[in-house]
């Protein structure tokens, strides 16, 4: 079908002030603020209800042309720019937090809902709730962290925010609208469990199986008050055994790792960022004590920071994405691994190594998930976006940190198309197998973000 | 976590160099506590082509030839009332300050290029006539019959600088200034203003800037005045900021009605007589408040004024949601521009308040035409207007 009468059709189905084949939208749509190169798009649409998205899918399918849902745009590893051209689905306008179940502590929201906005909702209707909400920018969607695996704001103490889904409203590649977790049952979008959970295929699939609508996603208690308890740590291999002691005292809201050149002071030091929590000053006194002891047992210590410099990290979300700047040139992008607590001296190493060969200021750091669990340990790359050259390096660091992580027994989080291709070179073949089956089975046009994930 | 961040931006230098320092972390769309997104544009459009950041993408693409100039481009760099939110909510400390200047200088590259659209493109024909001076087609008014009828020298320490809104379309709001300047025994005139360039400077159509601005000057010094006053936020903001870009030796000083009226209060020497017991809500100009940081001269000088109940609508100060009517958009999108004030009447009746202040006769005229298209009731009006309908003494 020609392109002409695809937009004509798409307009029939969404106001045409919602779609376009515009040069400069898709100009803006083929690149996200990472270090991919552009790719083509074809057409961008935005709808406002289900039906729509619907139909939409259900034409994609017909005519066989791929379709990229999108939510905030910034996951950086560009992986909602299409690999094969197509419509791409900017979710934002579908934006209605639906329910918020206090009692229950969920949200019901639409799939563009962002963080900043869900977050403002609780703040000001629910002020003893709290969202799981990610350390990007407030124009990212809750829906889009989830379903990458996000981690983020109590990811610590709960997990991270993939596992936090109670229940999902998919359209798959048929057309159809499907009901995941216990809303295929029940009116309460309260739990996945207890059936078959078929939510994790639509977590850190990229968008290949199908275009979420609706999620519940879990809230959890607001304390009344929360602080930072930082400590710096000279010696990296004292780390785990650390963390492992935090998180067995169960003091923790979140941890973060901080290991920078930049400023001077901080080269050669972990910079160790606890939340604390409580209903009282005493509490939070408490905690600290637990804190400062547990660190001068790991040969580390308690330091006190500025007022300003403790309000940088208090605010919600933080301004992680001021990393952007580094090389005054609006770029950066990083490699998020999920590693093993024993891992963290390795990939501080790695991170070092890597960005110092590649001539970028080393700035790394980790995000505790799950009670000591896994962390999400993260090797950041600045870039010039205005310089094609700088941009190729950061590609290339990005890349030898991805093989670098696999070696180690880390998994990249979120990766691009490179990255997920090495995942799948060394993925169990029956995974594989499994994982192609399925794919084929939901989406046998595959029309659904097409070349990610892709088994050969 | 921490990092080395340098920006030295030299506009006239290098805004090219430095556009692309823009990541489009999304900040710029939003209200301070992320509840609504508060960008004007990104808000009726919203393709991410048309948020700030979208924008300044877009103009890298146009600085770099990855796209071309075309009238869709266009539009997308015209559709934007600067209103300024984006430099109040951007994160990126000192690059944040340039992002209006690189619309506006993005601006001029479309008027260079052919593609500044038409309706946008008579502002500077109406300004650039000789007969006119104005961007509303009105014959020149020299100002002397005012000059007549209130008595005023040639020579004086203030000019009271009108500005175009004030005498083509809100001669109340100018003349109940020039009564109030009579009044404080102020020793002003007025001179044969010509616009201040507000209208062109906002759409990139800066050619004759420096002429206008020359000219209105030497008038000015002609009269041997050392300040000048104006009622007009846009013309306030164009001389105290855009100005010196073209005449950097000037130590004329720059005064809105409303600087002058609260140091009157502060010095005790303005007492009002009568009460207004109404319940009013200030709307900031963004050429007052964002562009010039000026928030709490105007509520102070509403909460001196006896019967006064002054109630904040929720998007406040920095955090305001625009008229509608700057940047050009008034001109080339009026319809829009008139949603965006309807916007901000709905949430002025949130308040309860029955009345609109606000320092900027641009915005009382769009609040006003939207007042009227969607019958919202509300009367508007200047604060210099509330206080011309008051008794006062000023000693």
């Amino acid at each position: 079908m020609q392109n002409d009468l695809i937009l004509g059709k798409l307009e029939e189905i969404i106001e045409p002030s919602f779609v376009s084949n515009r040069m400069e939208d898709l100009y803006i749509y083929s690149q996200d603020p990472g270090a991919s190169l552009p790719r083509k798009v074809d057409y961008v649409v935005m709808p406002e209800t289900v039906e729509q998205v619907q139909e939409v899918v259900k034409l994609a399918n017909k005519e066989k042309i791929p379709i990229i849902p999108m939510g905030g745009g910034l996951t950086l590893s560009g992986l909602v720019i299409p690999l094969k051209g197509g419509i791409v689905m900017d979710m934002k306008r579908m934006n209605k937090i639906i329910d918020i179940n206090s009692q229950n502590r969920y949200a019901l929201i639409e799939a563009g809902v962002t963080s900043g906005q869900l977050l403002a909702y609780l703040n000001k209707n629910h002020p003893d709730l709290q969202p799981p909400i990610p350390d990007a920018p407030p124009s990212v969607t809750i829906a889009g962290n989830a379903l990458i695996h996000g981690s983020g704001y109590l990811s610590q103490k709960y997990g991270d925010h993939g596992a936090m889904i109670n229940g999902l409203e998919v359209i798959l590649p048929d057309g159809e609208v499907y009901k995941f977790g216990s809303c295929a049952i029940s009116d309460y979008w309260f739990t996945r469990g207890p059936i078959p959970d078929l939510i994790g295929l639509f977590i850190s699939s990229f968008g290949t199986m199908g275009i979420v609508t609706k999620l519940s996603i879990k809230l959890f208690p607001k304390p009344k008050m929360r602080d930072i308890v930082f400590g710096l740590c000279k010696d990296p291999n004292n780390l785990p055994e650390l963390i492992t002691k935090i998180t067995h005292r169960e003091v923790a809201e979140d941890i973060l790792l901080g290991i920078q050149d930049k400023p001077d002071w901080m080269k050669g030091y972990t910079f160790i960022i606890v939340y604390i929590t409580g209903e009282s000053e005493e509490e939070l006194n408490n905690k600290t004590k637990i804190l400062k002891a547990l660190y001068r047992k790991a040969n580390s210590r308690y330091m006190k920071v500025p007022k300003h410099i403790e309000d940088v990290f208090l605010e919600k979300p933080q301004f992680a994405a001021k990393a952007a700047d580094f090389r005054k040139g609006g770029g950066f992008e990083y490699v998020g691994a999920f590693i093993p607590l024993q891992l963290i001296p390795k990939l501080i190493q790695i991170g070092t190594d890597i960005s110092l060969k590649h001539g970028i200021v080393p700035t790394l750091g980790a995000r505790l998930i799950g009670q000591g669990h896994s962390a999400m340990f993260f090797i950041s790359y600045s870039f010039n976006r205005a310089d094609p050259k700088d941009m190729e390096n950061a590609r290339d660091a990005l890349h030898e940190t991805n093989k670098a992580v696999l070696e180690v027994g880390g998994i990249p989080w979120k990766a691009e198309i490179e990255g997920q291709q090495l995942i799948l070179e060394k993925m169990d073949p029956n995974y594989k197998k499994l994982l192609k089956a399925i794919k084929n089975l939901i989406d046998p046009n595959g029309i659904m973000n097409p070349g990610n994930w892709e088994v050969k | 976590m921490g990092g080395e961040i340098i920006i030295s931006a030299n506009l006239e230098k290098d805004w090219k160099d430095i556009v692309h320092r823009c990541f489009r972390c999304g900040y710029c769309k939003f209200t301070a506590d992320y509840s609504d997104f508060n960008c004007p544009s990104y808000k009726k459009y919203r393709f991410e082509t048309f948020s700030t950041g979208g924008r300044m993408w877009t103009i890298y693409g146009l600085i770099s030839g990855e796209i071309p100039w075309n009238d869709q481009v266009a539009n997308v760099i015209y559709a934007c009332s600067t209103c300024g939110n984006c430099m109040e909510h951007c994160k990126f400390d000192k690059f944040k300050d340039f992002l209006v200047d690189f619309i506006e200088a993005a601006r001029e590259e479309a008027y260079n290029q052919g593609y500044c659209p038409n309706k946008q493109k008579a502002l500077l024909e109406r300004i650039e006539n000789l007969e006119m001076y104005n961007p509303y087609g009105e014959k020149n008014s020299e100002n002397d019959a005012l000059k007549k009828e209130y008595d005023l020298p040639d020579e004086a320490e203030w000019v009271y600088f009108i500005g175009c809104t004030s005498n083509y379309r809100q001669k109340e709001l100018r003349d109940a200034t020039l009564r109030f300047l009579k009044k404080a025994n102020i020793n002003f005139t007025l001179i044969d203003e010509h616009c201040c360039c507000s209208p062109i400077l906002r759409t990139g159509q800066t050619k004759n800037v420096k002429e206008f601005v020359n000219y209105n000057l030497m008038k000015i010094r002609e009269t041997g005045a050392s300040k000048v006053i104006t009622s007009c936020a846009g013309c306030y903001r164009t001389m105290k900021s855009d100005w010196t870009k073209y005449d950097n030796s000037t130590d004329i000083e720059i005064l809105h009605t409303i600087e002058l009226i609260d140091g009157l209060i502060k010095e005790g020497k303005l007492n009002f007589k009568s009460e207004l017991n109404q319940k009013v809500t200030y709307h900031d100009p963004c050429h007052l408040g964002r562009h010039m940081k000026i928030y709490e001269v105007p509520r102070n000088i509403l909460k001196n004024i006896p019967g006064i109940d002054l109630v904040e609508m929720e998007r406040n100060r920095g955090n305001s949601w625009c008229c509608g009517a700057g940047g050009g958009v008034k001109i080339g999108y009026p319809e829009w521009s008139l949603e965006i004030s309807k916007e901000r009447l709905e949430e002025a009746k949130n308040t309860n308040a029955s009345l609109i202040a606000s320092a900027c006769p641009f915005c009382r005229t769009n609040l006003n035409d939207a007042n009227r298209e969607f019958e919202m009731n509300f009367e508007i009006l200047d604060i210099i207007e509330i206080i011309d309908n008051l008794d006062y003494e000023i000693n």
